[in-house]
């Protein structure tokens, strides 16, 4: 209860400052710190489960933490916190032109709080009810963030994306009612879905409503992430909501999505059926990749070029889930995060200078930005896979999982779709950075619009070179 | 016709879905919703008998107050603010989707053969049926309409079959989870909701496969 | 005595049989005349009108061939029998059975005769007629079948006397979604109200009346009034359904009770037919399926109640 109230004390201090600071500018800074805090609350809070891995650290009854959920956790208060913070930078050019978007901007502060705790709830939940019920807070959050220019991009956007996600999602309560449905034939009285009793009777759920259940929660949740033929809301929402939100979106709420789905996984494979979760995880995951960077090849939108980028990794990342790997899906998470949040952020400012999203009008920003630039070249490669950065050691590592497997179809779609999407990305920001650039209002600090991002590529580079995982498990 | 009484409301709940697939008047889709969560009420509160659960009592009031009143009441405000009265449907017209849900009807009724059901139980089949067809008329329901909110009424078709399954198949999911899920859906229709008069406001109509501005430009 | 109220039950039948449809078309034009305001020709004016027919000369195409005038005088001899053998009336004697594919594949026979007829006089509205009649009737077959196949599976009898004989209303909401099914489906067999208008008089848009346009005088007599006692046949059986329904309406009951109640029911179905023409517009020939689906859609659901019966 202690730790709730730690946990729920800066988010609390910044609803109400969201709610009574008037004068926005006082608020995106004051949020940006609180954040940061927010951070080394969490890490502090959740430590003990980072050190150990005997006993999870209890919150509440159903909600508690160990090690993985807690570098979720952690991750996604990053994300969170280098969005927001650089926010305050994305939203002061906007201010500049829109006087009178106060309003606005203290709603954009107050969704974003509550979609991190949303988010943050689904790593720490062990009811499947639970994370269904935060997965769909995640979307009831973000919706307004996406909606936040108010014209009618943002508005198709918000409407495809509540739309969609809120139909995968309510298959995926049909999933979670299955599983519920199966544990009450002999393995808990009564049926349960709290998945600490569900895993300790995991043999004894019967397997055809479980079956269905996973495929209804793979179905569902899949919605949410992004895998292949269900992703049309991504792109759309990724490319009409302001940066800050799309980098949330990506960087967070993607792995929240994908997490459920780690949790319905690890029960089935508990129960034995880990054929069941291979088959049917690391084939979406290969499928979604392919998709993606065949898609990837012809965009012409800077952000939804990374929204289908966000897609493949989403793609590895079920992968991963279908090997059994929660280090490597970890992993990938961390690395896909900390770029394409660098990633969105920076092109978030790219559109505001050149005032167009479009590809064909975006060019030469090496002359003007190099420090953008530096960023969205490192940011490319590091999304794609190539070395020395982190998702090139996870790639390794997945594709060397595979093999160990024989699961050769798939080793060999994953490598050729690979290779495809760093060749699209490459292309696509080479053009972006050579060039004789157009017109480019530079009022933006470079110092201050490229600092988070250039932390973040570190975080990822770091992560490569030291191949963190080896030391995390 | 000799059905125990715990399964009529159900088999009338499947039917009322097929009608509103049949329906293009907005109003009376929304009285059809309001009868079926009306009916989907009587269902748990019949279970609470049966079962003698107080939790479900408590979950039937609450479904009562929000899905038969102020749901309903909501969607006729919002009709009443955009000025739509019929959805003239897509491709698909009403009457041929109103076949379609029949058809469903008739499969659902197939798989819900298969499903294991809990011991001693009357409801298991026809929740089932009832649940899955519901699952595949609000699906139709959404995708051979153009109107937002016909869409929204679609999707709380759905929840409605997605929540009697888990009336009839299980004992009884957790109250919490219960309340906590039935919360998020209504978050989620007042959300589109607003959206939906935002559509009318930004776009002057409230045909939602008109929103194709942003496609792939394949 | 048997003899007696067998001799009793015939004559009644054979009675209805000239005298019903008269006063079930002429009903339904007070019914549409009432709600018009206007005070209307008497019920039985559909009668004084077939004697006048039958008394005036005929005018006959000069390309028309014999198929002309036998399909009429086919068209109601099939009319006859249908009206014998079908329970569309209560108390009836005892005709033998009635099998209700041969019961709706006669009317189509009487369609097919209809066309072939309108197609032989060589006026250029016939044939335009005769395909849009070939296409609903098509279209409306299954539903149709469906409706009375439905009530057949319970009864485990394919002879609509048997069908109709079981009184005991156990599956009374059969009864009743049977019935609306088949009088949907009527509507569009008669090529009634949202599907074409009887009282048009433009020849485009006509289905029904096209197709009689040559006929005069006697010819046109025959036409009628087959028209008229296939109407009646058609709302007499799902007035049956709907009687069917009542529990405990028809058990046991006397002979008279039978015959004011189906007599009653008939002219009730009449009624609201009027009514639900003088309401409904007609619609547009391409939302014709649209209607006929509708009608489908409660005969499906009646047949899906059937089966669910058939297995409970």
């Amino acid at each position: 209860m202690v730790i709730l109230l730690e946990l729920m004390a800066v988010p609390t201090i910044l609803l109400l400052c969201a709610w009574l600071c008037k004068p926005t500018r006082i608020l995106t800074k004051l949020s940006a710190l609180l954040l940061w805090v927010q951070v080394a609350v969490v890490a502090i809070v959740v430590h003990p489960a980072l050190l150990t891995n005997a006993l999870p650290l209890v919150i509440l009854p159903e909600i508690t933490v160990e090690r993985l959920d807690a570098m979720f956790a952690i991750l996604t208060q990053v994300v969170v916190a280098s969005s927001l913070t650089h926010a305050h930078v994305f939203f002061a050019h906007d201010d500049a032109h829109e006087p009178e978007n106060h309003n606005k901007l203290r709603l954009f502060y107050t969704c974003a709080t509550l979609f991190a705790i949303a988010m943050t709830s689904v790593f720490f939940c062990k009811n499947l009810g639970l994370i269904w019920i935060s997965v769909e807070a995640t979307t009831l959050c973000s919706a307004p963030l996406i909606y936040f220019h108010r014209n009618k991009h943002a508005l198709e956007a918000a409407w495809k994306y509540l739309m969609i996600c809120s139909v995968g999602i309510a298959f995926a309560l049909l999933g979670t009612m299955f599983i519920f449905a199966s544990s009450q034939y002999g393995a808990v009285a009564g049926g349960s879905l709290n998945l600490d009793q569900l895993t300790q009777s995991a043999p004894r759920l019967q397997y055809p409503l479980l079956r269905l259940g996973f495929l209804f929660c793979l179905l569902g949740y899949g919605t949410k992430a992004g895998i292949f033929p269900l992703h049309s809301w991504l792109p759309d929402a990724h490319s009409e909501a302001p940066a800050p939100a799309s980098a949330m979106l990506s960087g967070g709420l993607l792995n929240c999505a994908l997490f459920a789905i780690w949790r319905v996984s690890r029960l089935v494979t508990d129960s034995g059926h880990q054929q069941l979760v291979q088959n049917a995880d690391l084939t979406m995951g290969v499928i979604t990749v392919v998709a993606a960077s065949l898609l990837l090849v012809r965009q012409h939108g800077i952000k939804r070029l990374f929204a289908y980028s966000s897609i493949e990794n989403v793609g590895l990342m079920l992968a991963a889930i279908g090997v059994g790997s929660g280090s490597l899906f970890l992993f990938l998470a961390i690395n896909h995060s900390a770029a394409k949040v660098a990633l969105f952020l920076i092109s978030g400012n790219v559109i505001q200078a050149v005032g167009t999203k479009s590809l064909h009008d975006i060019h030469g920003l090496l002359t003007v930005s190099p420090s953008w630039a530096l960023v969205l070249l490192l940011g490319g490669f590091a999304v794609t896979g190539a070395p020395p950065f982190g998702a090139f050691a996870a790639e390794w590592q997945l594709l060397a999982n595979i093999s160990q497997l024989h699961l050769w179809p798939a080793l060999v779609a994953l490598l050729f779709a690979l290779a495809i999407s760093f060749l699209a990305v490459s292309v696509h920001v080479g053009r972006i950075l050579c060039g004789t650039p157009k017109q480019m209002v530079t009022a933006f600090s470079p110092v201050y619009s490229s600092a988070i991002p250039v932390g973040l590529i570190i975080i990822t580079l770091f992560a490569g070179l030291t191949a963190v995982h080896k030391f995390l498990w | 016709m000799n059905l125990p009484l715990a399964q009529i409301p159900l088999l009338l709940i499947a039917l009322v879905a097929i009608l509103m697939v049949g329906s293009t008047h907005l109003r009376l889709n929304i009285w059809l919703f309001s009868a079926q969560a009306l009916l989907v009420t009587m269902a748990t509160a019949l279970s609470a008998v049966q079962h003698s659960d107080s939790h479900l009592y408590i979950i039937a009031a609450l479904l009562f107050v929000l899905k038969v009143l102020a749901v309903p009441k909501f969607f006729m405000y919002i009709i009443e603010k955009v000025e739509v009265q019929r959805d003239t449907g897509t491709v698909v017209r009403a009457p041929v989707a109103m076949l379609l849900s029949i058809a469903f009807l008739w499969l659902s009724y197939i798989l819900a053969r298969q499903l294991p059901v809990p011991s001693g139980d009357t409801i298991g089949w026809p929740g089932a049926t009832a649940a899955i067809s519901l699952l595949c008329t609000g699906l139709l329901l959404m995708l051979t309409r153009r109107i937002a909110l016909s869409q929204i009424i679609g999707f709380l078709v759905m929840e409605n079959g997605i929540y009697i399954f888990g009336l009839t198949q299980t004992n009884g999911m957790p109250m919490f989870i219960e309340m906590g899920i039935l919360l998020d859906v209504l978050a989620g229709v007042m959300l589109a909701g607003l959206i939906a008069f935002r559509i009318k406001k930004n776009f002057e109509h409230i045909d939602v496969t008109m929103l194709t501005e942003l496609k792939e430009n394949l | 005595m048997v003899n007696i109220q067998n001799a009793l039950l015939w004559g009644y039948l054979l009675v209805s049989i000239v005298i019903v449809p008269g006063i079930i078309t002429g009903l339904i034009r007070k019914v549409k005349a009432r709600l018009q305001n206007r005070i209307g020709a008497p019920v039985w004016q559909p009668l004084l009108d077939l004697i006048k027919l039958f008394r005036k000369e005929e005018t006959l195409s000069e390309t028309a061939s014999w198929l002309f005038r036998f399909s009429s005088a086919l068209n109601l001899s099939i009319a006859v029998y249908l009206a014998i053998t079908s329970p569309w009336i209560s108390p009836r004697p005892d005709t033998g059975a009635c099998d209700l594919f041969l019961f709706l594949y006669l009317f189509a026979a009487m369609r097919l005769f209809t066309m072939l007829g309108a197609m032989d006089t060589g006026s250029p509205f016939g044939p335009f007629a005769a395909s849009r009649e070939a296409t609903l009737s098509f279209m409306v077959e299954p539903a149709a079948i469906l409706s009375l196949a439905s009530l057949a599976l319970v009864a485990r009898s394919s002879d609509l006397t048997v069908v109709f004989s079981n009184y005991t209303s156990q599956h009374w909401a059969l009864w009743v979604l049977s019935g609306s099914a088949f009088l949907l489906a009527s509507l569009v067999e008669l090529s009634r109200m949202p599907i074409d208008d009887p009282t048009t008089h433009l020849e485009l848009t006509m289905v029904h009346e096209a197709m009689i346009l040559e006929a005069s005088g006697k010819n046109l007599a025959l036409v009628e009034f087959a028209n008229a006692l296939k109407l009646s046949i058609l709302f007499g059986i799902s007035a049956q359904c709907f009687l069917h329904a009542i529990p405990g309406l028809m058990v046991n009951a006397s002979p008279t009770i039978h015959g004011i109640a189906g007599l009653t029911g008939l002219s009730l179905v009449a009624g609201s037919v009027g009514i639900f023409e003088s309401l409904s517009v007609k619609l547009n020939w391409r939302a014709a399926p649209e209607f006929i689906a509708y009608s489908l859609a409660v005969a499906l659901i009646a047949t899906l109640a059937a089966l669910g019966a058939d297995f409970v």
